[in-house]
Parts: structure tokens; sequence; C-alpha cells
């Protein structure tokens, strides 16, 4: 298909945004963003929903279909205009930058909530499923479950991070834990139990052996031999759902967590004590997502239905950035491409 | 029911004038049976007539928004301002559509107008098929519109290429992915059991589907499965419905059906198939999109009789199964072992196994039968408002905290509500025997709301609580005995009231002259036990007879009843243990997929045989075959 309304159409400014007056970042935000409040399967959307890209100037600008339902998208790194997105559908694929757009996936595997591309061996593609984990081996052309060593029930998957230091080697997190394969999904090894959900996972850019997971009800876990083994961070309420987490790719011991509950904590040493942060935010928080700008070191913070929130001092004071009404379910910094 | 902007135009243009629907206005239909086949066929045409003349007559052409796709398609099937209708059509497809809501609409318009509409509105819909993003969503009965509709799309349009529709796959993958899932759905329901059975609302969001399949469906053998599915969902609606008035219990109802049995789309269904009860305000608005093809259904005599033509009392035993269970669950979808006793008077319905659905189940109820069904609250129960954002994971895919703040504007207003009467609790336990109802209710310390509700209607008469801590009363001609096993208080209902919303839903809550019973203890219980007026000279002596019966019951440490019932039966029900009659464990393992006078079927067959007296109707999806029979 082609989206023909609603090509990069402009949604609004991010005010504020110490990125958008940088002269040459490195790298483009991406983000899948709900921009629609009291959405039910059915009602009319009458806003811009889905995948969106940050101009030079701050603006959004929207790709692809207006979808209320993209959670995660990823980009093949030899090749950007090669896109994946999960949403209710399924894992949708474009190969020109957006403008066409393919369900990759058939009925039997719906309402992915994470879709990741192997850097190393970029035609393959893992999927987290409510129902497990399928990997694409040909560019999402075929979709075989790759579920050997998840429990028959337990392998609702949230999140699926790849190790970006050696190919095929996945970090999922499912309801039941964390699961480790090192071959590719062939076989998953369970490297941490939890009682609930793993909520996100996310590889430091400093130190590829160390890892960060978040949790519902299990707090937050590091592990710093690349996900063999984890510890909690005993700083980290876990009396409340953990949503995400993000490394500071500019201040390798700044860390934060996004909660529901909590809001924004943010740790200035490594993850060994934690502050919440949320002078600014609305309360209740309902953030939703964090993420930390590579090139300008923003802290951004979705909160849900609300807008997009930035700070520029690591959480000490927010500001309200723009994406009224928005509920952002990822942010993706991509290097920008070299032609 | 999920809300569409073409549902609210509906509601719009047609809420002023309920004067000009014949069926919703008059008295109640006659209940007696029509034997002959043209003569209930003549009927049954009427009523389609009445239906779509009364849409098309609310259309003022000056007033564009009055011609809203159920007007459009009514129009077009009696052949009447084709030219408005094609303009129409233009201007709603370039709105475009968000989902199965849209997409089994415009499907109606594409084939009620494929020979009338103009070249440029049919263009309209299929260019609106390449550029709108349509959601699958995330239910059984999404689904089943959106493959529905899809299938439908790729027939009509089958060589087009992936480019041509929002999907990126052409129309032989898009027909292909459709026949496996409805095929694979169908395999379900007639193996293991129907998902979102005997709803009130969502009856119509699959006949619908399954009847465009019927009509319009290229492929015989796909024509055909929507004609059996059609058969077996009706056959199903009739054996659970009492006076055309769907009985309980409910894998999926809202907060007024469950009180106001009859104001649901299902008796849009009955007042349309069975002819013995009215429809709902507007035809049911959704019902219209069913009567507009509706010529193309013949309602098999069999099932007919089931609905108008009782003979004794019965007891129809199903398998049915819950809705998927993502996590937190040790099956994907639990078996449910559902019971219904009908009898003239009045309906006992229940079931045990697996909670249907997180919100919208309705577990159990004795519902009587009334002259007029319409506004009355003929209906007697009790729920453990369960509300659990970690329950509500198990089959959704969010996180804990937004999804309960979320309901109310969702449609959903009273599932974290203390005083609500909508929604099933994995603390509740429920055993049936004919005319008797236990539910018992263990519910752990520290539960957001650790009390039982009891829906105490304002239809019952002479209501009196006995000094042996029963609550008798009458229903219609059915004698009602009510027996909480703790303590409680009694205190106004408030029900709800939907309001004007341009985003979301918004509730009113309104005194609706119930009464609600609230038992404040963990340990608790119900016993109900009906019989019909007929059987006792009077209401002292049916008293008398509850007060006779052996009872013992104890709350501590676990729930448990021991009791002979009405009917004879020596019942031991403890909570967490398996119920005992006459000494024997209920065994669920021999459950079948229907057992009863008029529906039957084994498990796992794909075949369900449909009996009223001489008559009989095999529905057989191994073969895809209908198999009608008369015996001697």
């Amino acid at each position: 298909m082609t989206s023909p309304r609603l090509p990069l159409l402009l949604l609004g400014l991010l005010a504020g945004a110490a990125s958008a007056a940088s002269a040459a970042p490195s790298h483009d935000l991406y983000i899948c963003a709900a921009v629609n409040k009291g959405y039910v399967i059915g009602s009319k959307i009458v806003t811009v929903n889905g995948l969106f890209r940050r101009g030079a100037t701050g603006e959004w600008q929207h790709l692809g279909y207006n979808d209320t339902s993209v959670r995660a998208v990823d980009f093949d790194p030899r090749n950007h205009a090669v896109i994946y997105t999960a949403a209710n559908n399924g894992c949708w694929r474009s190969l020109d930058g957006g403008q066409h757009w393919r369900i990759t996936t058939s009925w039997d595997m719906t309402e992915p909530l994470d879709v990741t591309i192997d850097p190393h061996a970029p035609d393959t593609v893992y999927l987290a499923l409510p129902d497990g984990i399928a990997v694409s081996p040909d560019r999402g052309q075929t979709w075989p479950r790759r579920e050997s060593g998840l429990p028959e029930r337990g392998k609702y998957t949230q999140v699926v991070e790849v190790d970006r230091t050696q190919g095929g080697r996945v970090l999922a997190g499912c309801e039941s834990g964390i699961y480790l394969t090192t071959n590719g999904a062939e076989s998953w090894t369970r490297v941490l139990p939890t009682d609930t959900t793993v909520d996100d996972i996310k590889q430091s850019p400093h130190d590829p052996r160390l890892w960060l997971a978040v949790t519902q009800s299990n707090g937050a876990w590091i592990s710093r031999d690349g996900g063999l083994s984890w510890k909690q961070l005993a700083g980290v309420p876990s009396a409340h759902a953990l949503y995400n987490v993000a490394f500071d790719p500019l201040h390798p011991s700044r860390l934060a967590i996004g909660s529901w509950t909590l809001g924004v904590l943010t740790s200035e040493d490594g993850g060994a004590t934690w502050t919440a942060r949320n002078a600014g935010i609305p309360d209740p928080h309902k953030v939703w997502r964090i993420a930390v700008d590579p090139d300008s070191g923003s802290l951004y913070a979705s909160v849900v239905g609300e807008a997009l929130y930035s700070s520029e001092d690591f959480g000490r004071t927010w500001k309200r950035g723009g994406l009224e009404a928005s509920t952002v379910n990822a942010f993706l910094f991509l290097p920008v491409s070299t032609p | 029911m999920k809300k569409t902007f073409l549902s609210l135009c509906l509601a719009i243009v047609s809420g002023a004038v309920l004067q000009a629907q014949p069926s919703f206005t008059a008295p109640p239909p006659s209940k007696a049976v029509v034997p002959g086949a043209d003569t209930r066929r003549a009927a049954y045409d009427q009523r389609i007539d009445e239906a779509l003349a009364w849409r098309s007559g609310q259309v003022n052409l000056a007033k564009p928004a009055s011609l809203d796709p159920t007007a459009i398609a009514a129009k077009l099937v009696r052949h009447e301002d084709v030219a408005a209708c094609s303009a129409r059509v233009i201007e709603l497809m370039k709105e475009g559509g968000s989902g199965p809501f849209w997409m089994f609409p415009s499907v109606c318009l594409a084939y009620t107008g494929r020979d009338s509409l103009s070249a440029e509105a049919k263009a309209a819909i299929r260019e609106a098929w390449r550029t709108n993003m349509q959601l699958r969503g995330d239910t059984e009965n999404h689904w089943a519109m959106y493959y529905t509709s899809l299938y439908l799309m790729s027939e009509l349009y089958p060589n087009d290429p992936a480019e041509s529709w929002y999907t990126g796959k052409s129309s032989a993958e898009s027909l292909a992915e459709s026949r496996e899932y409805l095929i694979h759905w169908m395999d379900l329901m007639t193996t293991v059991g129907q998902g979102e059975f005997n709803p009130t609302g969502y009856i119509t969001e699959y006949a619908i589907p399954m009847l465009y399949l019927a009509t319009w469906a290229r492929d015989p053998a796909m024509r055909m499965r929507g004609r059996m599915t059609l058969d077996w969902l009706f056959a199903d609606l009739a054996a659970n419905t009492l006076n055309g008035v769907l009985r309980g219990p409910h894998a999926r109802t809202t907060e007024n059906p469950v009180m106001e049995r009859w104001n649901d789309q299902a008796s849009f269904y009955s007042w349309l198939l069975f002819g013995n009860t009215p429809p709902p305000a507007n035809y049911a608005g959704f019902g219209l999109y069913f009567a507009v093809a509706a010529r193309n259904y013949e309602l098999p005599e069999v099932i007919y009789r089931i609905a108008v033509d009782r003979g004794p009392d019965y007891v129809q035993r199903d398998l049915k199964r819950s809705r998927r269970r993502w996590r937190y669950s040790d099956v994907l979808m639990a078996p449910i072992y559902k019971t219904s006793y009908m009898r003239r008077d009045y309906a006992v319905g229940s079931f045990q196994g697996g909670r249907a659905d997180p919100i919208q189940t309705h577990v159990w109820d004795v519902s009587w039968t009334v002259a007029d069904p319409r506004g009355a609250h003929s209906t007697l129960f009790s729920v453990h408002p369960y509300s659990s954002p970690e329950d509500m994971q198990t089959s959704f895919t969010a996180y804990p905290e937004p999804m309960i703040p979320n309901l109310a504007s969702e449609g959903k207003p009273s599932y974290d509500a203390p005083d609500k009467i909508l929604g099933a609790s994995p603390y509740e336990q429920v055993f049936q025997d004919l005319d008797t109802i236990v539910a018992l209710y263990d519910i752990p310390p520290g539960m957001r709301y650790p009390h039982v509700n009891a829906f105490l209607s304002r239809d019952l008469v002479d209501r009196t609580e006995d000094p042996s801590g029963w609550i008798f009363a009458r229903g219609g001609n059915a004698y009602l005995a009510y027996r909480p096993l703790a303590g409680y208080t009694l205190a106004p209902f408030q029900g709800y009231k939907q309001q004007p919303s341009k985003a979301g839903y918004k509730w009113e809550r309104i005194a609706t002259g119930d009464t609600l019973l609230q038992s404040p203890h963990l340990k608790n219980g119900s016993i109900v036990q009906a019989a019909s007026v007929s059987e006792f000279p009077s209401f002292a002596a049916f008293k008398a007879a509850i007060l006779a019966l052996p009872l013992e019951f104890q709350l501590e440490p676990v729930p448990t009843v021991k009791m002979k019932t009405l009917r004879g039966k020596d019942v031991v029900v403890t909570y967490g243990q398996t119920p005992v009659v006459d000494g024997h464990p209920v065994d669920y393992t021999k459950w079948k997929l229907f057992e009863g006078p008029y529906l039957n079927a084994e498990k796992g067959s794909r075949c369900l045989t449909i009996t009223h007296g001489h008559l009989k109707r095999v529905l057989d999806f191994n073969h895809l075959s209908i198999t009608d029979s008369v015996t001697p």
C-alpha cells in the first residue's frame, strides 16, 4: 500500500528540545506513538498515530499508516529504508522508507510487542509475541516460531533485545523470566526467573556486558556478564510495575527507569542509588516510556495521554515538550545513515 | 458493543422517531406457533421490510448525515435514491475507518450496491480499502468481522495486486489467510465450543458476518460454512430463549441487559427470526446490517420450533471455552461447562469452570418470563465484584495500571465499581442442578472488594425476609427463594446511563428502582431455588416447602452447603471441591459439546444434531453438509 493521505505529516514541534537546535545530530529519532485519548476498536480516529520521525527543526513527520497500535520499530542497519514495526495486526514491513507497507505475519501471530533486527545478520528479525517468539530468517517473508526452551505456558514475550556484539545472541523478557539464546533462537535458556512479566531489557551502549532489566513486580535487575547472571538493584522499588529502562549514552553512570506509578527514577552512580525525579511531570505520573537522546543528552518521558516531556538536567526539572495527548510506545535513535 | 462513527450516526438519526417502529411500540407479538412455512416466510419478509422501510424512512436527503451506511444499504436493497446513495458513499469513504466496525459496513455497501452504485462510488469503496489501515482488533468478534470482510472484498476484487490493499497482500493472499482463519475459528467452535457464547449483544457481530458469507461468498464451500454457522448460532439462540428473550449465563453482556434481559441485540434476532418478542429500539442498530441481507437466509423449521414450540421442561448442557489467555494461566482457553434449565415460567442458567471473559461475563441467574419484556428486570443473581489489573493482563497485552482507569471510557463502566453486578470472579464457584443454584465464595483477604453483591429486581413481588434467613419473592409466575449465607445490607441499586460524548463513553449513575444486596463477608454464598406458581397452592405453601427441606451450611474453613433441593436431590457443594449429587460427584469430563433434547454434539465432532419433535437437522462441518430428516 501507499500512505497517500499522511505523507510526512507535520504534527507538532518538540518545543525546547535541545536536540532540535543541534546542528548535525548523529541520530534520527523515531517514535511509535498513539496520539488519541480514549481510542477503542471501532471508534473514529481523529488524530495521527503510528510511526513518526523527528525532523531537522524538531517537527514530527508521520510515516506510513495512521495506526494507534504501533508498539515497536526497527530498521535494517544496511538500509534504513527497510523498516519493521510491531502492531496490532502483526509485523509490518516497508522496503521503501515507509511509502509502502505489508503485514508480513498471518492470522496466527497477533499483537506483537517488540521487533528487533540482528545487526550481525540483518535478514534475521525477532518478534516478541503474546504467545512466544518468532524469528524470520528472510526479512519477514516467513516467520517460524523459535520457542525451544521456553515453557509451554509462561512465554508471553514483552521484549527481545539482540546483543550487538554477537550475532544470534538474544535476550527475551517473558512473563516467567529472562531467556537467553546464543544460537539464533534455536534454543532458549532461562537466566532469570520472575513471578510476572519482564517489561524491558536494555544493553549498555558503553559496556556490552552490562544489561538492565525491569519487571512488573520483581523490581529492576542488572547483569554484568552479558545477561548470564542477574542481581536485583536494591534501590529500585518492586511494589509497582516498571515499564522501561534507559542508559544515558553520554554518561556511563546514568540510568533511568520509567514507571506509571513511580514516574521517572534516575541513578547517576551506575544503579547503586536511585532518585525519583518528577518535578514538572503530572501527578499521577503515568510515565510510559523514557529515553535519553544520544546527541543532546536530553531525557525524554512520555506521559500517557498527556505529552512528551523533556529534561535537560537528567530529570531534575521537566518541560512539557509537544506531542500533546500522546503516548509514546517506543523511542528509537537511529544512527544517521551515510550515503 | 463498540461504538463506531457509523453507529453513532445511526443513533443520532434514529433516536427521536421511535413511534415509527411498529413492532417496537406495538403490544408484544403473539407467541402462537406459525405452522405453515409460507406463512412463516411471509411474516419474516414482512419484518425485514418493516426494519428497512423504517431505516429508509428516517433519511432526509437534504441532510446527508442522515444517510449513513445502514440507510444507504436499506435504500439500495429497496432500489431507492440510488444516485444520492452513490454520492454519499463517496463522501463516507473519504473518512475511512479503523477496523472491523468499518469493514463490514463497507462490505455491506460494496455488495448491496454491486449492481446499482455508481462506478465512482464503487471505486471509492475500493480505494478506501487501499488507503486506510484496518485494525484487526483483539477479540473473536472483531476477528470474525475482520476476516469475513477481508475475505469478501478479496473475492469481489480477486486479481488485485498487493499494493492495491492496505495489507500489502494480494487478493489471493488475503483470501487464503482469511479462509484459513475462518475455518480455524469454526473448527474451534465445533470441537471445543464457542468462545463468546450466548452473548446478548455480540451475537450480531457473528450473525452479520456469517450471513454475509452465506450470501455473498463466491466459493460454495465458504458460502456453506456461513450458512451452517448461522444455523449453529441461531439454534443455540433458540434453545437459550424463553419467549424470545435470551437467558443466562453469558460469556459477555453489558450493564443494562444483565438487568433488562430483553434489551439487547439478541432480541432483534428473536424478533426477526422467531417473531416472538419485540425488537429493541432502532432494530438494535446493527441489526439493520443483518436485515439488508436477511432475505438470503431461511430459518430452518426445526430451529424455529425450538424457539417457539416448547415441550416439557428441559436441561441443556453445553461445553464452551473462555477467552484466550495470553499469560498468567495454565491454559490458553479454559473449558466452560454451561447449564440451562428452561421451564415455561422461568429459566435457570449457569456455568462452571473457567471465567469466560475478564470484564463482561454473567455467570448465573434465574430469570422469569413476563408478558411484556420491555423494561422488565426479570432476573435474580449474585456476584463477587472482582477487579484486578493483574487479572486483566491475562487477556490483554497491556500493563497493569492503565487498564482499569480506561475501561469506563471504553464502554465498560462498572468493572471497578464496588456495586457492580456484571463480571465473574475467580473466587466464585457455582453449582446448578435443575432450578437450584449454589454459588459459593471464598474471597481472599486483601481483595479490592471483599463482599458479595446480589441483584434484587424492582419487579419482584411480595419480597419478604424470612426469619429463617431465606428471602422469598415472586417474579412473574415463578416463586423464588434466595438464601444469602452471610449477613447483608440492602440499598438502592444504581445503574448506568450513557451520556452523549465526543470522545469515548461517558456515564451517569441512575437509580433503577432495584435493590442491591451487599454481604461484606469473605466466606460467603448464595442459594437459589425456584418453582412455578402453578406447582403450589399458594406462596405460603412454597415457602413452607423450602423451609421444610434439610439445609446445612458452614462458611469455615471453606463454604460448604449440604441440602436437599426442591426437586429431591441430595446435594453437597464445597468450595474447591467437586459437587456431589445423590452421592455421585459431578463428572465434568463427560460433558458433551451439546447435550439436551434439542441440541446434541460430541466434543470434537464438528457435527451438531438439531431436533424438535419429528424434525431433525444435522450440521456436519466435516463434510460441509446439512441433512434434514423427518422421523416417523
